[in-house]
């Protein structure tokens, strides 16, 4: 028994069947009321079984979408120079640490890209400083893997209220507390680089935020006298002007927060 | 090379009936309406695409694999040919010659793989007719395109009909018909690649579309 | 392109919360008679798998070792094609590719999710170190990356015990072959230089993939310890 018969098989009994075109069948809407068949034998073909139904299915692909809203934060790979200008050699403007005074790994926002006369990669990026954030360039091998936020933090410092927004959408809002006039919370654009949690001390609340923002009166203060976002234990003071220049939140508001908001959002802190 | 799958010689004529729980000769006609009994939707053409019955067969077996490799040397052979037919005419020039070449190759060892797996259970080859289109450097893409997508979807439709010897070997086929199928839309300036998934065909489709080439005679499919 | 034999980095770096370490020993020592089998060939199993919220209750284990497996190279791709196309370093026929075949690795990213549900593997963090935003290494990688998922794919549709998610994972094989073709004509080099595509086993291709070094642990950004901050 080979092939050859089987198909000699289902072409006897196509053979059988009246011819009818294949044109008319579809014309008269499929099923030929007459008992015409088509002339098209049916071949192999007609004896193979169905495919199975896929499990799953794939979505149309989507075009990525361009957003204002989003930032590129970096992970610093290692310690480096930041330098005015992509090239080895020009004037240092900063410097790049591996890791927080936190411990954690340092992260930084990132801008734009250049090639050097090498063809080495730079890359502009957005580090603490005082008495503002410096912007400079580094190797892109001091810096690992790129994350994407489209959140923005802003603090109004007249209003005392923190937004959170998504994609240029409100979606987080809250009384704070802010630095005294004697210890003012700085302006300008700055970032969240870690969270800190499950420590036990009540000034704190029960979660942090740091940030790239630095106190420009407790030079002296230790750990950098960076400014964090951190719950209180005196939620009777805010909304108000209470801090040596942290941004306070209610405990329940800033765990509230804590489930909205990515390490690598910009922080902007306006009058 | 794939590790040569022995397939076991099919009795066809059980096979029909095992496949259409019917002692009687099956006419198209018969099928079709079986298929509508079973809620099947008729397009245009006559070709049934959905709804068949889920057939007893779809588990695997070596003598569907016969059937199914047999139906996938229908395919190769046509690309085989076509490809053949235009390095022998010698019509196209530069890139598009360069790619005919190549892939006449490929397909000619897709031919020669099937034709050593299926050994005497091996189909005839076909008669073939591509007119134009193994000469015509405005016609060789689209057509070339064709024939590869639809031995792509054809083989994908039958992937889980195939026993797990003869899936891996037709794996290793299947994607350099995709490749082919991609390589030369970029030769011609198409989309080489714009869907998400390649969705599988049904014999029945296949062969449908295998129609509408033009290429091969009717009673050949 | 080669991918460096580097020395072997622990799956731990690929695999923060351990489910594809766990899916890669099922994989390795299932065996037919300990699953949940989905009754191929019935109705009703044919149209619960039609809705694919549904589905991963109904996978066998091993299927969704290889769903998981699956879902790790097309994060892979997905991070690799969507970061160069935001970089925008690409240009002319690659940054082309680089849309086109980053939003299909986006949406076999969301379509293996969707199936997986509550099993799906976590996106991993990845670094990859300049190579998007360099277009020579860019193109090379793309290749070895095409080529790699590709065989991948096909080493394991044999050992797919659903005929439903082996019919799914046809589609999708085809189509990274497909990209493979693309950039390697973008890379002037042969689209199909073989006849034959060989597949290629699970432990090899993460040996590949953690040889890269694209692959490394979320940054950790989170810690314990009390604040210094100024208060």
């Amino acid at each position: 028994m080979t092939s050859r018969r089987a198909r000699r098989f289902l072409l006897a009994a196509a053979a059988a069947a009246t011819g009818a075109s294949l044109a008319s069948l579809a014309a008269s809407g499929g099923h030929d009321p007459a008992g015409e068949s088509p002339s098209r034998a049916p071949g192999p073909a007609v004896a193979l079984a169905p495919p199975a139904e896929p499990a799953f299915s794939v979505p149309a692909p989507e075009t990525l979408q361009p957003s204002r809203f989003e930032s590129t934060w970096a992970s610093v790979r290692s310690a480096a120079v930041v330098r005015a200008a992509p090239r080895r050699g020009a004037a240092v403007v900063g410097h790049l640490d591996r890791r927080t005074p936190e411990g954690t790994t340092n992260i930084v926002l990132t801008r734009h890209r250049a090639k050097d006369s090498q063809g080495s990669l730079w890359v502009r990026v957005s580090v603490p400083a005082l008495p503002a954030s410096v912007t400079g360039w580094v190797p892109r091998a001091a810096l690992g893997g790129y994350g994407v936020v489209r959140t923005q933090l802003v603090v109004d410092l007249g209003d005392l209220q923190l937004t959170l927004y998504r994609a240029g959408k409100a979606i987080f809002r809250a009384p704070v507390g802010i630095g005294t006039a004697q210890f003012p919370t700085p302006k300008g654009d700055f970032y969240v680089r870690n969270k800190l949690a499950r420590y036990r001390n009540a000034f704190y609340g029960p979660l942090a935020f740091g940030t790239s923002a630095r106190s420009a009166t407790l030079t002296d203060w230790p750990a950098g006298g960076f400014v964090g976002i951190h719950g209180t234990n005196r939620p009777d003071l805010l909304p108000g002007r209470v801090s040596h220049g942290c941004i306070r939140l209610r405990n329940e508001d800033i765990v509230r927060l804590a489930r909205l908001l990515p390490i690598g959002t910009p922080l902007r802190i306006r009058a | 090379m794939p590790d040569r799958v022995t397939l076991r010689v099919p009795d066809p004529e059980a096979a029909a009936r095992a496949l259409w729980a019917d002692n009687e000769a099956t006419s198209r006609e018969r099928l079709i309406q079986r298929a509508i009994a079973a809620g099947a939707t008729l397009v245009a053409g006559g070709v049934v695409i959905a709804g068949l019955p889920r057939l007893a067969a779809s588990a695997q077996s070596p003598e569907q694999d016969v059937e199914i490799f047999n139906f996938a040397l229908l395919l190769e052979y046509t690309q085989a040919a076509f490809y053949a037919e235009t390095v022998e005419r010698a019509e196209l020039t530069g890139e598009l010659f360069e790619f005919a070449k190549v892939v006449a190759n490929h397909e000619r060892a897709h031919v020669d793989y099937l034709l050593e797996a299926l050994g005497s259970d091996a189909r005839d080859e076909p008669v073939t007719d591509f007119g134009n289109a193994t000469g015509d450097p405005d016609a060789f893409g689209p057509a070339a395109a064709t024939l590869e997508d639809v031995a792509v979807a054809a083989y994908n439709g039958q992937a889980a009909n195939l026993t797990k010897g003869a899936l891996q070997a037709a794996a290793t086929i299947i994607s350099v018909d995709a490749r082919h199928a991609a390589w030369i839309r970029s030769i011609i300036g198409e989309p080489p690649a714009a869907d998400a998934v390649d969705a599988p065909l049904t014999a029945e489709e296949a062969t449908s579309r295998l129609a509408e080439t033009g290429f091969l005679p009717e009673e050949q499919l | 392109m080669t991918l460096h034999d580097f020395d072997d980095l622990r799956l731990d770096h690929l695999d923060r919360d351990g489910a594809l370490r766990q899916a890669a020993d099922n994989l390795e020592r299932t065996s037919r008679a300990g699953f949940l089998a989905v009754a191929a060939g019935s109705v009703a199993a044919a149209a619960a798998l039609a809705r694919p919220q549904a589905a991963s209750a109904q996978l066998a284990t091993s299927d969704v070792a290889i769903l998981n497996y699956a879902l790790t190279l097309e994060y892979l791709q997905d991070a690799f094609y969507t970061e160069a196309e935001r970089k925008g370093a690409l240009s002319g026929p690659a940054a082309q590719l680089a849309r086109v075949v980053g939003a299909v690795e986006r949406a076999h990213v969301k379509a293996l999710r969707n199936v997986l549900g509550k099993k799906a593997v976590k996106r991993p963090f990845f670094d990859f170190r300049g190579v998007t935003e360099d277009p020579p290494q860019f193109t090379r990688t793309a290749v070895a990356f095409e080529d790699l998922g590709t065989a991948a794919y096909k080493g394991q549709a044999h050992r797919i015990k659903s005929p439903e998610v082996l019919a799914a994972a046809v589609g999708i094989h085809s189509v990274e072959a497909r990209h493979a073709a693309w950039i390697r004509y973008i890379a002037g080099t042969p689209p199909a230089a073989e006849p034959f595509d060989e597949g290629k086993a699970m432990p090899e291709t993460l040996r590949l993939v953690r040889a890269t070094g694209f692959v490394v642990g979320r940054p950790r950004t989170g810690a314990r310890g009390a604040p210094r901050f100024t208060g």
